[in-house]
């Protein structure tokens, strides 16, 4: 793409193509869209899964935890679906209901990191000189431990559960959000009408809050489809270590745990949760490629 | 070139120093009495009084670690509660189960992501680009764990290939070995060959338009020989270096593809270990992976600074 929009304030782009901001953003999702079917899916299966999750005790068809000992793994049927689990449990509900434990686990640990990393990241590259090479060296410490080590030995010390593994994963995503907003800030603070703002007198809060937020927080969303599917597929591989979600709660991994051992007498119990994973995560990244081309054009 | 390496090295040192740090002040906030902590529940007055002795756990805190770091660097990181035998010879006799592991996923890896990427960027916008970078997008996406129970499934259990799980040392039976290592390799390196596949199609796309490019097509050089001889071995560089950040990634998975196939590794070892509360082993394990992390590093990155003229030549003119 030609580098004629290569303006980052998105005030003076707008304003140069004379429309309102609101209609300018939507319009261009509108031909993004357009261009790009398989986002406009993947946004519409990111959709359909948040309802799952947030309809859940609607559209479950039974109780995703009641044992039924005459039901022990049966295959899929019209009475359930996806098959029923090795303490009789519907296959459908349990999935339905994960999705809820996925996404919470997904979009809570990665907010907690740009609630952490953000601010950090936006000091880091501010104020530069001895608190930026701090925090660099620490971040760096921190990147040093491969996500599911830093996660088992936060869970280690914390012991087991959704609380502790959204933690673990929203802990190890920070230095990414640290270092992103570092580098866009460094690069923005050049921009002349970040260094007009601070000759009119702004103070550093206010050139921070008003003049450099605005203008990355759109990497920063892109981002954060990029960070979602991973922290989602971190949740299952922690619950399904058993070092997550405790049973009888239904969340993805765990069912893929208990699948495991019944590969041979019930392999629909691996099939669903599995694929449960896989579209979400899917949709995500595919989302997250068309909200790239409508946050910011220039990257693409 | 030197002040370069150098500085890379020092900084490698201090984030080692922060890195021992962090786990040092994670096993203290571990609730509880920081000698029974180490010396396990079922430990007696004597064992307490020995860990407290060797830790200094009745010094104060900066003084602990400097012991505990002095300890550690010598290779002693104490012993595991629940088999009595030393962390750093534990670790030692399942770490070549995951070296072997990692190398041959990282063989599958390279095998499928650098000819596919360079397939997708030299007939960029072709189906050929479509269906790798959507194969790309698929094996990121994918839970690796449930690739692998789906292998099993078809591989062994469905077609009886292929045994699901156990082990065979390499150096009993190389044939067994690697009959029960090609599953998890497989798995393992899909992965990461999804993030290498996209990392080596735009490293391409670049340097396939770069100026000596196009110089070496006017000379009237074979497609084959451009893309190889010219476009590669620049296109390369920035992959080597995702791949060593990628190393972080491959022992994650590796704990997980060990889970599923029953692998007696490095991973199986840390997932147990948390399990019976064998808090020295998670720590020495912790340590080890972390450190060897920025150690394989900081070799990709000086390997290639000596490896390439452009950053040595940049070096030294930035020391003079």
């Amino acid at each position: 793409m030609p580098d004629s929009t290569a303006t980052p304030a998105y005030s003076l782009s707008i304003a140069a193509e004379a429309s309102a901001p609101r209609s300018g953003l939507l319009a261009r999702a509108w031909r993004v869209g357009r261009r790009r079917p398989a986002a406009l899916v993947g946004a519409l299966v990111v959709l359909l899964f948040v309802v799952m999750a947030v309809g859940a005790p609607w559209l479950a068809p039974s109780d995703p935890v009641r044992t039924d000992w005459s039901k022990i793994r049966k295959a899929p049927s019209w009475a359930h679906p996806f098959g029923t689990d090795d303490l009789g449990r519907d296959g459908l509900s349990r999935v339905i209901w994960g999705a809820r434990i996925s996404m919470q686990a997904g979009v809570f640990s990665i907010l907690l990191a740009m609630l952490i990393g953000v601010p950090v990241g936006l000091c880091a590259g501010y104020y530069r000189g001895a608190l930026d090479q701090l925090v660099m060296r620490l971040t760096d410490a921190w990147l040093a431990f491969p996500f599911l080590i830093l996660a088992i030995g936060l869970v280690t010390i914390l012991g087991p559960s959704l609380t502790n593994a959204t933690l673990a994963i929203g802990l190890g995503a920070t230095p990414t959000y640290i270092r992103l907003t570092r580098g866009l800030v460094l690069s923005v603070s050049q921009e002349d009408y970040v260094r007009g703002a601070r000759a009119l007198g702004a103070g550093d809060l206010r050139v921070m809050a008003r003049h450099i937020l605005p203008n990355i927080v759109s990497a920063i969303l892109v981002q954060a489809t990029v960070a979602v599917p991973t922290a989602i597929i971190a949740e299952a591989v922690l619950s399904f270590l058993g070092l997550g979600v405790q049973p009888p709660a239904p969340s993805w991994g765990t069912m893929l745990n208990a699948a495991q051992q019944f590969l041979e007498q019930a392999p629909w119990m691996a099939y669903w949760p599995g694929l449960a994973i896989f579209l979400l995560a899917l949709s995500f990244n595919l989302a997250g490629d068309g909200l790239r081309d409508v946050l910011d054009p220039r990257d693409y | 070139m030197f002040e370069f390496l150098v500085r890379r090295a020092f900084i490698s040192a201090v984030t080692l120093l922060l890195i021992s740090l962090i786990v040092f002040a994670g096993v203290r906030m571990i609730p509880g009495d920081p000698a029974r902590v180490l010396a396990g529940t079922d430990a007696d007055a004597a064992g307490l009084e020995e860990i407290r002795e060797k830790y200094g756990l009745n010094a104060p805190l900066p003084l602990q670690y400097v012991r505990w770091l002095g300890l550690a660097v010598r290779g002693d990181l104490g012993e595991s509660i629940r088999t009595r035998q030393s962390v750093a010879g534990t670790v030692a006799t399942k770490l070549p189960i995951t070296v072997e592991l990692a190398c041959l996923s990282l063989l599958v890896a390279i095998g499928i992501a650098i000819p596919a990427g360079v397939i997708a960027a030299v007939r960029r916008n072709t189906p050929w680009d479509v269906l790798a970078s959507s194969l790309s997008l698929c094996g990121v996406s994918v839970p690796n764990f449930w690739l692998g129970i789906m292998l099993i499934l078809l591989v062994s259990v469905r077609l009886g290939w292929l045994p699901a799980s156990g082990f065979v040392p390499l150096t009993e039976d190389p044939v067994a070995n690697l009959k029960r290592m090609l599953m998890p390799a497989l798995v393992l390196g899909t992965g990461l060959a999804a993030v290498l596949m996209r990392q080596t199609r735009n490293a391409m796309i670049e340097v396939l338009s770069a100026d000596y490019v196009r110089t070496a097509r006017a000379k009237g050089l074979a497609q084959a020989a451009v893309v190889v001889r010219h476009a590669l071995r620049n296109g390369l560089i920035p992959v080597v270096t995702i791949l060593g950040l990628q190393m972080g990634a491959l022992m994650s998975g590796a704990v997980v593809t060990e889970q599923i196939f029953v692998l007696p590794g490095f991973g199986r070892l840390i997932v147990e270990s948390v399990f019976t509360r064998d808090y020295p082993l998670v720590q020495g394990v912790v340590l080890i992976t972390a450190s060897s992390y920025v150690l394989i590093n900081l070799v990709v990155d000086v390997s290639y600074t000596v490896l390439n003229p452009r950053i040595r030549i940049r070096g030294t003119a930035d020391a003079g």
